[in-house]
C-alpha cells in the first residue's frame, strides 16, 4: 500500500531523522486531520491510535487532551527521547502507521492519502494520492 | 437598458430542487437549511456544494459541533456526488469546535474571516449554525451578541461576494426568536412525515427573496445519487380548463386496437383523453390496456406503462406486451414501492413520455396505485389523482387508466374512487350470467362531448385479443347479473343505442 510505503520511507528509511523529526512528522498530518475534523475529533483518532501502538511500544506516554499546538504531544516527546533512536524512529512508524490505518477505515483510503499530501507535501517520496489515480 | 441589478440564479444541481427556488439560488444570498435531525440538511448541503463546486468556484464548507465531522466524511461519501477530487482542491473542509469551545462568537467570526480571505470560496456552508448560535452562556447581553454575530456573519459573506448556506436544526416555531430567520434572504425547510408505518420526506421553500419560488409542500427521496425533489403538481389555468375546451375541440381519435370498441367510443377515443376501464379481477383490463399500447405501437406512437398491480414476471408474462417492452416501444414504470408520493409517480411517468415521446399511457391499476401511495397521499387520492391527470393530459399523452370495481349486482358504480368525474371516458366490464355461463359484457359509459354507444356487449378475451361480440338488445336486466331475454313483443321497440 503506497500510504504505508510513505510512511516508511518518511521514517525508518531517512538516515537523518531524529526524535524531533519523528514528531514533526506526526504534528504536521495532526494540523491537517484537525483542520478536517476538529481537535475533539483527532484527540479521540490519537487515543485510539497510541492504544494500539503501546502493545508493541508499552513505554509509549499517553498526552491528555489539549488545544495547544505546541504541547499536543509533550509526553510523546518525552517518551520517544527516553529510548534509543531506531527504537523511538520506529514506534513513531507504527504509531503513524495506526493513526493514518484508522483514519482510513473511517473516512476512506483516498481522502487520507490527500491529507498526507497536504501535511507533507514534497517531502513524500511518492505523492499518496497517486495511489487512487492508478 | 434596466438600470435594476441583475440577480443571477445559481443552479443548484439538486434534480428539482431549481424549480422549488423559483430558478435557483440566487447570487450571494444567505440561505437558511433548517429542520430536524435526519431530515437531510447536510446531504442537501453536500450535494449542492460537490455538484457546484470547481476550481473558480471553491467552496468553504465549516463544520462545529453537531454531527461529527469524521462521520459526516464517512457517510458523505456513500453518495454518488462526493468527489473525492475536489476535497482539498474545489473545496475544503474547515472544523470550528475548537474556536467555539469558549463561547467567544468574535473568535469564531474571525476565524471564518481568514479562512475565507485565505481561500475565496464563492460558497459558503456551515454546518451545524444553530450549534453557533446555542454556544456559550445565555445571559441577556448574549442575545444582542448573535444578533451582532449574525449581522457580522451576513455582511462578510455578501461583502466577500460569496453564497451562503447556514444548516440548523431549527423547529418552526423558533422562526420569530432566531434573528437568522430575519436575516436570512432564503429558508428551506426539511421535514420527515410519519404516518402508520410510511414516512415521507418533504421540503418547503418558506421564502426566497426576489424570487417566485413554488409554494406548499414537495415531496423528496434520498437515494445512492442524493436528493431527488419531486415538486408537487399545481394545476395550471390553462389545463384546468383544457378538459373543457379539448371536448369542443373537434380532436383526432385514437384507436384502441379493437376495432368494434372504437365504434363504441364513436369513432376511437379522442387523442389527449383520459380513459378508465373499470372491471372486476380477470375481466381483461390488462388485456384491453395491451391492445391500446400495442396499436400505438403498430402506428409509430410509443407508449408508457406504470404497472403498480403486477410484479415484473406477472407482467412480463404478458406476451405481447413483454415483446413491445423488449422491442423498446413502451417503457415500463414497474414500482410495488409503498411509500410513493403521486408527484414522485408523476415526475417518472414524465421523464418516461419525454425520454420516448410517448402518445400513450397506461397506469394500471388506480387500485394498485392507491396501494402504492404513502397513506397520507392515499386519503387525498381523488385530489391527487385530478392533479395527475391534469398534469398528463395537458402533455398531449392519452390516457388509460384500470381500476378493479368488483361487480355489484344491486347498485351501478363506475369508479371505486369517485374518480369518475376526473376523466373523459369510461368503458365498464362486467361479468354476466346467460344460459349457465359466465360471460364477461362491455359498456362504454361516457365519452365526454362526443356521441357513443350505449349498447351493451358481449365480449371474449383469445387468443387474438379482446374480440366483441353482439350487442345484448335481446335481453333485459343485464347489469343485475343475470339478464332475462326481452319478451318478443318488447324486443322491437328498443332502439339501437348510438347517438
Amino acid at each position: 500500500m503506497l500510504r504505508h510505503q510513505t510512511i516508511e520511507s518518511l521514517t525508518t528509511q531517512q538516515a537523518d531523522m531524529t526524535a524531533e523529526g519523528a514528531i514533526a512528522l506526526l504534528d504536521q498530518v495532526a494540523a491537517q486531520i484537525i483542520v478536517l475534523v476538529g481537535e475533539a475529533g483527532f484527540a479521540s483518532l490519537y487515543a485510539r491510535s497510541l492504544f494500539v501502538s503501546q502493545f508493541q511500544f508499552p513505554w509509549l506516554a499517553v498526552d491528555g487532551p489539549t488545544a495547544q499546538a505546541d504541547h499536543r504531544f509533550e509526553n510523546l516527546r518525552a517518551s520517544l527521547r527516553a529510548q534509543p533512536l531506531w527504537l523511538a524512529i520506529e514506534a513513531n512508524r507504527v504509531l503513524l502507521l495506526t493513526l493514518t490505518d484508522i483514519l482510513a477505515s473511517l473516512i476512506g483510503e483516498p481522502l487520507t492519502n490527500s491529507i498526507m499530501d497536504l501535511a507533507w507535501g514534497d517531502k513524500a517520496p511518492m505523492k499518496s494520492g497517486e495511489e487512487q489515480k492508478k | 437598458m434596466s438600470r435594476n441589478v441583475n440577480i443571477r440564479s445559481l443552479k443548484t444541481g439538486v434534480p428539482g430542487l431549481d424549480n422549488l427556488l423559483g430558478g435557483g439560488v440566487p447570487e450571494f444570498s444567505i440561505i437558511l437549511i433548517s429542520g430536524t435531525p435526519g431530515s437531510g440538511k447536510t446531504t442537501l448541503a453536500h450535494q449542492i456544494m460537490f455538484t457546484s463546486a470547481n476550481p473558480s468556484n471553491r467552496a468553504l464548507f465549516f463544520t462545529i459541533v453537531g454531527e461529527p465531522a469524521l462521520k459526516m466524511l464517512r457517510y458523505q461519501q456513500q453518495f454518488g456526488y462526493f468527489d473525492i477530487e475536489k476535497v482539498n482542491q474545489s473545496i475544503r473542509f474547515i472544523n470550528l469546535s475548537t474556536d467555539l469551545l469558549e463561547g467567544d462568537l468574535d473568535r469564531v467570526l474571525s476565524r471564518i474571516s481568514d479562512e475565507v480571505k485565505d481561500f475565496a470560496p464563492s460558497l459558503i456552508f456551515v454546518d451545524s449554525f444553530r450549534s453557533v448560535m446555542k454556544a456559550g452562556n445565555h445571559v441577556d447581553p448574549w442575545i444582542s451578541t448573535q444578533q451582532q454575530f449574525v449581522q457580522g456573519l451576513g455582511m462578510l459573506m455578501t461583502s466577500w461576494l460569496a453564497t451562503t448556506f447556514l444548516l440548523g436544526e431549527y423547529e418552526m416555531s423558533e422562526s420569530d426568536a432566531s434573528p437568522i430567520f430575519a436575516v436570512a434572504d432564503g429558508i428551506i425547510w426539511l421535514s420527515q412525515d410519519l404516518q402508520r408505518n410510511s414516512v415521507v420526506r418533504k421540503m418547503q421553500v418558506i421564502k426566497m427573496r426576489g424570487q417566485a419560488q413554488a409554494t406548499g409542500l414537495h415531496t423528496f427521496r434520498i437515494g445512492e445519487n442524493g436528493i431527488q425533489v419531486f415538486p408537487r403538481a399545481i394545476v395550471k389555468q390553462g389545463l384546468a380548463s383544457a378538459s373543457v375546451s379539448k371536448a369542443s375541440v373537434g380532436t383526432a381519435r385514437v384507436p384502441m386496437g379493437v376495432a368494434e370498441l372504437d365504434d363504441m367510443l364513436g369513432g376511437g377515443l379522442p387523442a389527449g383523453y383520459s380513459l378508465l376501464v373499470v372491471g372486476p379481477s380477470g375481466s381483461g383490463k390488462t388485456i384491453l390496456a395491451t391492445e391500446f399500447l400495442a396499436e400505438g405501437a403498430r402506428r409509430g406512437e410509443p407508449g408508457v406503462i406504470a404497472a403498480f398491480e403486477k410484479s415484473p414476471s406477472q407482467l412480463l408474462g404478458n406476451l405481447k406486451l413483454y415483446s413491445l417492452i423488449q422491442a423498446g416501444k413502451i417503457g415500463v414504470i414497474d414500482t410495488r414501492s409503498l411509500d410513493l408520493s403521486i408527484d414522485e409517480t408523476l415526475h417518472d411517468l414524465i421523464e418516461m413520455i419525454n425520454s420516448m415521446q410517448a402518445k400513450r399511457v397506461v397506469i394500471d391499476s388506480l387500485s394498485g396505485f392507491d396501494l402504492a401511495l404513502a397513506p397520507e397521499f392515499s386519503e387525498d387520492f381523488r385530489g391527487s389523482l385530478y392533479r395527475m391527470v391534469a398534469e398528463l393530459t395537458g402533455m398531449g399523452v392519452t390516457i388509460l387508466m384500470t381500476s378493479e370495481l368488483e361487480d355489484r349486482y344491486t347498485d351501478l358504480r363506475f369508479s371505486p374512487f369517485g374518480s369518475a368525474f376526473l376523466v373523459d371516458a369510461i368503458v365498464v366490464q362486467r361479468y354476466i350470467e346467460i344460459q349457465g355461463q359466465l360471460k364477461r359484457a362491455i359498456s362504454v359509459v361516457k365519452v365526454r362531448g362526443s356521441a357513443h354507444s350505449k349498447d351493451i356487449r358481449l365480449f371474449d378475451i383469445t387468443g387474438d385479443g379482446i374480440v366483441i361480440g353482439e350487442a345484448l338488445s335481446h335481453y333485459t336486466s343485464i347489469l343485475t347479473g343475470s339478464p332475462a331475454p326481452v319478451p318478443p313483443h318488447k324486443s322491437g321497440d328498443k332502439a339501437d343505442g348510438d347517438e
